[in-house]
C-alpha cells in the first residue's frame, strides 16, 4: 500500500535543547542532516525546519523513525496522569515498600523511591494465584468495578493492574483490565502481564504504574503528531524507536509506552552495531557525551549488550522498569557540567549549566565555569566556528568564569585550571566507561572507543587513553548520531516469561510450546507493519543460574541447540557466559530456569553506506589554518585544523590537529595519527606518549 | 586489649613536607581511590559463590595507607566501617615490618574485627619499587566457620574455627597447612575456598590498580594527593563540629534483653562532648559485656562512634577516609558489650552498634537539631526458616523477613518507610512472587503497618508487617531487639512502634507474641503463620503542630488512623471527613494544657504467654552436609 511512494526514509531524535534530523534517499544513496532548536509548544514544527535543513520534504517520504524523549520526561517533570493501583489484596504497598534498600549508607536524610500513584489510589482487591497460577482466591469482579469507579470519579485517568504471580496466569489481570475497560472506555488501562511477564512484584507494579502515568500524554502525543504529519502531507508509515533500539507502530507505542523511554540513546546504539558491521569490528564502546551526561553502551562480539531493566532517575533514588532495554550507563558529565571548589577540592560536575544559562562562553548570563569553557580557553574550540558559526562563543567571559571561580582559588592560571578541569572530567567518564565492561567481566582495553554526540569526539581520546584503549573512532557526523542511528533500526518485539524450572527437568516440548507462544505474539505485533520488513527472524536466550544462587544471567541461546535438543550444548553455552561474568563456572552443577527470553525481530531494508570519494593521504583540500591549542603535556602547540566536510577517503592526519564540522569537534592529540574511512568515519589510532 | 583512647588523628603523622599538592591530580586519585574499591567490590562480587556476599552484601573493602589508616572503603557493610582499618593496624603490629611482596594475611579473629568469626579478613601489602606504601584489604562473610549447630551460644570456642593472624601466603607461596586447617574445620570446605579466592582476587585487583596509579600519575604525587584528601575531609568535618554549640551531651536507652537473661533490660549510655572543632564520645556507661551472644568487640564500638560522626558531618563526602574522623577523639574501657573480651559470644554481634549510634543522636540533638534523626526500628528483622518440600522431601532452608522498616523523623522531613536498618545498606528484600515459587510457603500479606510511624510534628516512618503461611511444615526462628524498648522521638516527638514477632496458629483466635522478640526454634503445621512486624520510626517535635495538611494525607492515604489523628494530633473532624482547622486548633491548645498527648516509650511489660503445648524442633540426626550447613547460618549480619 504504501510501500510504492517515494523512497526517502527520514528519521527525528527530539531532546531537550536539539531536534536532529536524518534522511536517507534510498535511489541515490544519499543522507542529509539537519539540526535545529526543539520547538517545545509543537514538536512537529521543529522537526519540520530540520526537514527542510536536511532537504527533504514529509510528502516524499516513506518512512518516519522517531525518538523521543516525551515519556522519560513525564516521569522526570512528574506530570503525568492521575492514576490508581490495583493489586493483589495484602500488597497495597508494594509499591512504596519496594526493595527497602538503602544506597547511602550514612545520610539520615536519605530519600527512597517516592511511587507516581499517592496510597490512596492503591487499592487492595479480593483475588490470589499461588506460583503454579492455579486461583486460590477467585477475582471479586464487583470490587474491581467498584474500586474503578471511586478512582474515576475521584478524577483518575489511567489504571495499572498488577497482581501476583500473573506471569503465570494473567486471566485475573485480563478479566480486571476488560472490566475496567468496559466501564470507562476512554481510560487508560494497563495490565502488568502486557509489559512484563517476569517474576518480582515490585518491579513490575512500577513499570506498570509507570506506564500507566504517561500513557495518557504520550497517546495524545502521538495522535497529534499523527495528525500533523498528515498535514504535512506524509502518507508514509510512522514508526518510534524503543529502548531496545527496536521500533514499532503507533498502535503499540500508544498502549505500551513505557517501551520507547530511553529511544534516542538506543538509537546512538544501533548506529555503533551497524557502523561495526560496515568496517568490520567485533567489540567496541559506543560512547555519547552531550551537554548533561555522558553514556555508553557495549557492542560485544558484534552484538548489542542489553540488560532486563533500569532506574528511572538515578540509583539511589530511582523507580525500576523491568523491561528489556539496551544495557546503557551515564555519569553526571556533559559540555555543561560546571566546576567548583569544594572544600579546597577541585570537582566537577554533576551540576550542569543546561541549555539555559548554559556556558559563561554562551554569553546568556552563565557565570559558572563549565567544560565548554575549557575547551573553548583551550582552543579546541573556536569563538567562531561553533555549530559552524551560527553561534558566536565569548572567549573572554569564559576565561573570566575559570578565572574567578577556579584559577585563582587554586593559584593557577586559567589555562592551567581548564586542563585541569577536563582531566578530571575525562577520568570520570572514563570510569564509568570502564565499569559497563567490568560489570560483565570485560575489559576495556579490548574494545574501540566509539565517540559521538555534540561532546563526544571532544574528549574521546583523552578518555582511550586513561583505559589504555587504542583505538577510537569517530563516526559521519556524530552530532547527528542518533538521528542517523534510527535509520538501521529493526522491527522489534522482546518478550520474557518467568518458568522456574531446574534444567534437567526442562522438558523441550515445553520450552518450544512456550517459545512458539512468544513468537506467535511477536509475529503478531509486528503484522500491521508487515509491508516494510524483509524478514522476519526470532532469538531465543534464558534467564539461568546455578541452583542456590539469585541472580540469574541472560543467555542468548542459538536456535540450533533447541532444534538439535541439545540439553548439553545449551548448559555449556551457560557455562561459558557465566565465567565471563563471574569469574566462576561448574559443569558438573545443576543449572535452572528463571526465564525464557525472546526476540521477534522485523528486519527492514537498511540503508547502504555510501562510500565516499577516494582522495589521496593529504588532506590539504580541508586544511583551514593553524591556531594554538593546549594538550598537557606538551603545553601550546601551533595546531592544525581540518574542515571535516572537505575530507575525504584515504586523507591521513597525524596529531596534533583538530577535526572540526557543524556540530562537533574531534581533538586529536600528539602522537594520535588518523585516516579517514571509505565511508567518512575517522579512525584515530591512539599515541602511546 | 587496653582501654582504648582512641585519639583522633589530628597531628599529621605522615612526614609528609609541605610540598605543593596539585589539586587537579588529588581530585583525579579521589576519583580514582573510589574506581578502585569499587572495582575492588564487584570484582568480590563477580567472583564470590556466596550469596551472603554477592546478594546480602555482607563484605568491605578498602586502600589503607602503610600506617593502616583508611584511604578508601568500598561498601558493604556500613557498620564495617572501622573493622578493617584496626584490623590492618593490629596485623602491622604484629609483623613488626615482616613484610614482604607477595605476602598475604589472614585472619578472624572476632576480638580484633569486632565483629563475628564469620568475617575472613584478607590483606595485602602493597610495595612500590619496595617500599611498603599501603595495604589493599577485603573482609567477606563466610556462610560457615564451624562451631555448634544450635542457635545459642555462650562463648566464643563454641562459635566455630578461630584463625589468629597468620600469613597465608608469604612471598607468593600458599601455606597449605594453614588452608589444610581451615579446610578441617569449616562445613563444605569447597565453597569456602571459593570465597577464599574471590577474596584474593579482590585483594589483588586492590593492589594492581593502587599501583598502576603510582605508575601513572607518580608515587609522590598519589601519596600527597591521599594526605590532601584526608586533609580536605578532615576540614569539611572539623567545619561542621566547630559549628556545633559547646557541651557536653548525655543519652540513654535500652536493649530489651540478652537473649539469655530473659527481660532483662540491657543499659545503653552515652556521652558526647562538643568542644571547638573537636567531638568525644565516650562509650564508658554502655552496658558491661553479656552472657549471651549479642556480644561485639572494641573495634564495633569505635565503628559506632565513626558511624555517627560520619551522619552528623559528611554523609556524602566520599572516599570514606582517616581524615574524616581525625576531630572523633572515642573513650572505650574494654570489656563493654561493644568493647567485649574473649571469651564473649559473639554471634549476634551486629544488632546492639544499631541503637549505640541512635543513642548518640539522641544525645546530641540538643545542640544540632537539624542534623539527627529520631530513632530508627534498629533491628534486621529477619526470620529464619527451614522445612522439606512435599514433592520430593528435599530440604530447604529460606532466609526470610528483612521486611525494612521506619526511620526516624528530621527536622524538615517524616522519616522514611520500610527501609533496611542501619547495619545494612544497600541490602535488598526479596520478592515475594520467588519465595513463593521456590518454597512451600505463602505471602499473605506485606504491608506498611498504619500508626506505627512515632507521632510528630514531622512523622516517623512506618514499619512494615510480613505474614507467612507455612504450606507444609517448617522450623521458624527470630532473633530481635528493640521489641519494648521502642524508636524514640525527638522534641517531644512520640515513639513509633517497636518490632515484633508473632505466630497465628490456625484455628487459634489470637496470635502468639513473643516480649522479647527471641522465638526460636518454633515448630509451625501447614495453614499455620508467622508474622514479623518491623518497629517504626520515632518523631521529630510535638505532634500538635504536625502540618493540617500533611496531617490530612496521611489520613486519607492511611499511614495514620483517624483515631490516632486524634488522640495524638489533636484532630477535629468535620461531619464530611474532612479535617476542622478551626476546631483542631483549639483542640490542639487544650491537649497542650493538659500535657497530651502522652508518650510510650517502654511497651507495657507484656504477661509471657501460656506455655505452648508443642514439640521443640531438634536438629535432625541425617543430615547432608549441606544441611548441615545451612543450620550453621544462624548468624548473619545480612538476611
Amino acid at each position: 500500500m504504501k510501500a510504492n511512494q517515494g523512497r526517502l526514509r527520514l528519521s527525528a531524535d527530539v531532546g531537550g535543547t536539539f531536534t536532529d534530523v536524518a534522511a536517507f534517499d534510498e535511489p541515490t544513496g544519499r543522507l542529509k542532516l539537519g539540526k535545529t532548536l526543539t520547538t517545545p509548544q509543537r514538536l512537529v514544527d521543529g522537526i519540520e525546519t530540520g526537514v527542510g535543513k536536511a532537504d527533504a520534504s514529509f510528502a516524499a517520504a516513506q518512512l518516519f523513525l522517531h525518538g523521543t524523549t516525551v515519556a522519560i520526561n513525564t516521569i522526570l517533570e512528574r506530570t503525568g496522569a492521575p492514576c490508581a493501583l490495583l493489586t493483589t489484596q495484602g500488597f497495597r504497598d508494594i509499591y512504596e515498600i519496594g526493595r527497602v534498600n538503602r544506597p547511602e549508607a550514612y545520610n539520615l536524610f536519605f530519600k527512597k523511591h517516592v511511587p507516581l500513584i499517592d496510597r490512596d489510589m492503591r487499592f487492595d482487591i479480593r483475588e490470589r494465584m499461588d506460583a503454579a497460577g492455579k486461583i486460590l482466591i477467585p477475582l471479586d469482579e464487583a470490587q474491581v468495578l467498584e474500586v474503578a469507579s471511586a478512582a474515576v470519579k475521584n478524577g483518575v485517568k489511567a489504571i495499572a493492574i498488577l497482581f501476583l504471580h500473573s506471569y503465570r496466569n494473567p486471566a485475573h489481570e485480563q478479566r480486571a483490565k476488560a472490566i475496567v475497560e468496559q466501564a470507562f472506555p476512554d481510560l487508560f488501562v494497563t495490565a502488568s502481564h502486557e509489559l512484563s511477564q517476569e517474576y518480582r512484584e515490585y518491579e513490575r507494579t512500577s513499570t506498570t504504574a509507570a506506564n500507566a502515568y504517561v500513557g495518557p500524554r504520550v497517546r495524545s502525543y502521538l495522535s497529534e503528531m499523527d495528525t500533523h504529519l498528515g498535514d504535512t502531507g506524509f502518507t508514509g508509515t510512522f514508526l518510534i524507536v524503543q529502548s531496545t533500539g527496536g521500533l514499532f507502530d503507533i498502535a503499540e507505542a500508544q498502549t505500551s509506552c513505557i517501551r520507547m523511554l530511553e529511544s534516542g540513546p538506543a538509537a546512538g546504539v544501533i548506529g555503533s552495531k551497524t557502523l561495526c558491521a560496515n568496517i568490520g569490528l567485533k567489540n567496541a564502546i559506543a560512547f555519547d557525551m552531550g551537554g548533561t551526561t555522558a553514556k555508553a553502551g557495549v557492542i560485544y562480539d558484534g552484538e548489542v549488550l542489553m540488560t532486563g531493566g533500569a532506574l528511572v532517575g538515578g540509583y539511589a533514588s530511582g523507580l525500576p522498569l523491568q523491561i528489556p532495554m539496551i544495557d546503557i550507563q551515564e555519569v553526571g558529565t556533559g559540555g555543561g557540567s560546571i566546576a567548583h571548589i569544594e572544600a579546597g577540592a577541585l570537582r566537577v560536575g554533576p551540576e550542569s549549566a543546561g541549555a539555559q544559562p548554559g556556558p559563561a562562553c554562551y554569553g546568556q548570563g552563565g557565570q559558572q565555569p563549565t567544560v565548554t569553557d575549557c575547551n573553548l580557553v583551550l582552543g579546541r574550540l573556536a569563538s567562531d566556528r561553533f555549530l559552524g558559526g551560527e553561534m558566536k562563543l565569548d572567549l573572554a567571559a569564559a576565561r573570566l568564569a575559570i578565572d574567578a571561580k577556579i584559577a585563582k582559588p587554586l593559584g593557577l592560571n586559567a589555562v592551567e585550571a581548564a586542563d585541569g578541569i577536563l582531566r578530571v572530567a575525562a577520568t570520570k567518564m572514563s570510569h564509568m566507561v570502564r565499569w559497563v565492561t567490568t560489570e560483565r567481566g570485560l575489559d576495556a582495553a579490548d574494545f574501540a572507543l566509539i565517540a559521538y554526540g555534540g561532546a563526544g569526539p571532544l574528549h574521546a581520546t583523552m578518555i582511550a587513553r586513561e583505559l589504555r584503549i587504542g583505538k577510537v573512532i569517530i563516526p559521519f557526523a556524530p552530532g547527528h548520531f542518533s538521528a542517523y542511528g534510527m535509520l538501521f533500526a529493526d522491527l522489534r518485539r522482546d518478550l520474557v516469561n518467568t518458568w522456574f524450572k531446574p534444567f534437567v527437568d526442562a522438558s523441550f516440548e515445553e520450552m518450544e510450546a512456550l517459545y512458539g507462544a512468544m513468537e506467535r505474539r511477536g509475529a503478531e505485533d509486528l503484522r500491521r507493519s508487515r509491508d516494510m520488513m524483509v524478514e522476519v527472524v526470532n532469538q531465543r536466550g534464558a534467564d539461568m543460574r546455578y541452583v542456590g544462587q539469585e541472580h540469574a544471567v541472560s543467555v542468548d541461546i542459538p536456535m540450533e541447540l533447541f532444534r538439535n535438543q541439545d540439553r548439553a550444548g545449551i548448559k555449556k553455552h551457560f557455562d561459558a557466559v557465566h565465567e565471563t561474568r563471574y569469574g566462576y563456572s561448574n559443569a558438573d552443577e545443576k543449572a535452572e530456569i528463571v526465564s525464557l527470553r525472546s526476540a521477534t525481530v522485523g528486519l527492514m531494508r537498511k540503508p547502504e553506506p555510501e562510500a565516499m570519494a577516494k582522495g589521496g593521504a593529504s588532506p590539504e583540500a580541508a586544511f583551514r589554518g593553524k591556531r594554538p591549542v593546549y594538550f598537557s603535556g606538551a603545553g601550546t602547540v601551533e595546531t592544525q585544523t581540518y574542515d571535516r566536510a572537505l575530507l575525504v577517503a584515504g586523507n591521513r592526519i597525524d596529531g596534533p590537529a583538530l577535526i572540526e564540522e557543524h556540530a562537533s569537534t574531534t581533538v586529536v592529540w600528539p602522537q594520535d595519527k588518523v585516516e579517514v574511512d571509505a565511508f567518512g568515519n575517522l579512525h584515530i589510532e591512539i599515541g602511546r606518549a | 586489649m587496653d582501654a582504648m583512647t582512641e585519639s583522633g588523628r589530628g597531628q599529621d603523622k605522615s612526614g609528609h613536607t609541605a610540598r605543593a599538592v596539585d589539586p587537579v591530580v588529588t581530585e583525579i586519585v579521589r576519583n580514582g581511590l573510589i574506581a578502585v574499591t569499587e572495582e575492588m567490590k564487584i570484582n568480590l562480587m563477580r567472583t564470590a559463590y556466596n550469596m551472603i556476599i554477592y546478594e546480602a552484601l555482607d563484605f568491605t573493602v578498602g586502600l589503607f595507607d602503610a600506617d593502616g589508616n583508611t584511604v578508601s572503603i568500598g561498601l558493604g557493610l556500613p557498620m564495617f566501617i572501622r573493622g578493617m582499618s584496626e584490623t590492618v593496624k593490629a596485623k602491622i603490629a604484629h609483623f613488626k615490618g615482616d613484610l614482604d611482596p607477595g605476602d598475604i594475611l589472614l585472619t578472624n579473629d572476632a576480638y580484633i574485627t569486632g565483629s563475628h568469626l564469620n568475617h575472613m579478613t584478607f590483606t595485602v601489602p602493597v610495595f612500590h619499587e619496595g617500599e611498603l606504601v599501603g595495604f589493599s584489604c577485603c573482609m567477606a562473610h563466610w556462610p560457615d566457620v564451624g562451631g555448634t549447630l544450635s542457635g545459642s551460644t555462650t562463648d566464643i570456642y563454641s562459635e566455630g574455627l578461630q584463625m589468629p593472624i597468620v600469613k597465608i601466603y608469604r612471598k607468593g607461596q600458599i601455606n597449605e597447612e594453614l588452608v589444610a586447617i581451615i579446610k578441617t574445620n569449616v562445613r563444605l570446605a569447597e565453597r569456602a575456598m571459593g570465597d577464599f579466592r574471590a577474596q584474593i582476587a579482590a585483594v589483588k585487583t586492590g593492589e594492581k590498580r593502587f599501583l598502576e596509579m603510582m605508575r601513572k600519575y607518580g608515587r609522590d604525587e598519589v601519596l600527597d594527593g591521599i594526605h590532601a584528601i584526608m586533609n580536605q575531609s578532615e576540614r569539611l568535618a572539623r567545619e561542621r563540629v566547630l559549628a556545633m554549640p559547646d557541651g557536653v551531651y548525655r543519652a540513654e536507652s535500652f536493649m530489651d534483653d540478652d537473649g539469655v537473661s530473659v527481660g532483662a533490660p540491657v543499659p545503653i549510655r552515652v556521652t558526647v562532648e562538643i568542644k571547638g572543632d573537636r567531638m568525644t564520645v565516650d562509650l564508658s556507661e554502655v552496658s558491661k559485656q553479656v552472657g549471651g551472644f549479642y556480644n561485639s568487640g572494641m573495634t564495633a564500638g569505635l565503628s559506632c562512634c565513626q558511624v555517627a560522626f560520619k551522619c552528623l558531618t559528611s554523609p556524602l563526602d566520599m572516599p570514606i577516609n582517616e581524615g574524616q574522623f581525625r576531630a572523633l577523639d572515642i573513650v572505650l574501657p574494654p570489656g563493654r558489650v561493644v568493647s567485649a573480651v574473649k571469651p564473649a559470644a559473639m554471634r549476634m554481634w551486629m544488632t546492639y552498634p544499631m541503637t549505640v549510634v541512635d543513642t548518640i543522636f539522641k544525645a546530641v540533638g540538643p545542640a544540632m537539631p537539624d542534623q539527627v534523626a529520631a530513632g530508627h526500628h534498629a533491628d534486621l528483622v529477619v526470620g529464619r526458616v527451614n522445612g522439606r518440600k512435599a514433592a520430593d522431601n528435599s530440604f530447604y532452608i529460606y532466609l526470610g523477613g528483612l521486611i525494612g522498616g521506619g526511620w526516624g523523623a528530621k527536622h524538615n522531613s517524616d522519616g522514611m518507610n520500610a527501609t533496611i536498618a542501619m547495619n545494612d545498606g544497600d541490602t535488598h528484600n526479596g520478592p515475594s512472587e520467588q519465595v513463593e515459587a521456590k518454597y512451600p510457603l505463602l505471602v499473605e500479606r506485606y504491608t506498611l503497618r498504619a500508626d506505627s510511624g512515632g507521632d510528630g510534628r514531622f512523622r516517623g516512618g512506618l514499619g512494615t508487617e510480613q505474614v507467612v503461611q507455612a504450606i507444609n511444615e517448617i522450623n521458624f526462628s527470630s532473633q530481635m531487639d528493640r521489641v519494648k524498648c521502642k524508636p524514640w522521638g525527638l522534641f517531644d516527638g512520640l515513639s513509633g512502634a517497636g518490632n515484633s514477632v508473632a505466630l497465628h496458629r490456625n484455628g487459634a483466635d489470637k496470635e502468639t507474641h513473643f516480649p522479647n522478640g527471641k522465638a526460636l526454634n518454633q515448630v509451625l503445621k501447614p495453614g499455620d503463620a508467622y508474622i514479623l512486624r518491623s518497629g517504626g520510626g520515632g518523631g521529630y517535635g510535638t505532634p500538635l503542630e504536625r502540618d493540617l495538611g500533611m496531617l490530612e494525607r496521611d489520613v486519607r492515604c492511611g499511614y495514620v488512623s483517624r483515631a490516632e489523628a486524634e488522640k495524638s494530633y489533636g484532630a477535629v473532624f468535620t461531619a464530611g471527613g474532612a479535617i476542622d482547622p478551626e476546631a483542631t486548633a483549639k483542640r490542639r491548645v487544650e491537649m497542650r494544657a493538659a500535657n497530651l498527648p502522652v508518650d510510650e516509650p517502654i511497651a507495657p511489660t507484656l504477661i509471657f504467654p501460656p506455655k505452648i503445648e508443642q514439640e521443640q524442633f531438634k536438629v535432625p540426626e541425617k543430615l547432608t552436609e549441606e544441611e548441615r550447613m545451612v543450620f550453621a547460618m544462624n548468624c548473619r549480619c545480612c538476611s
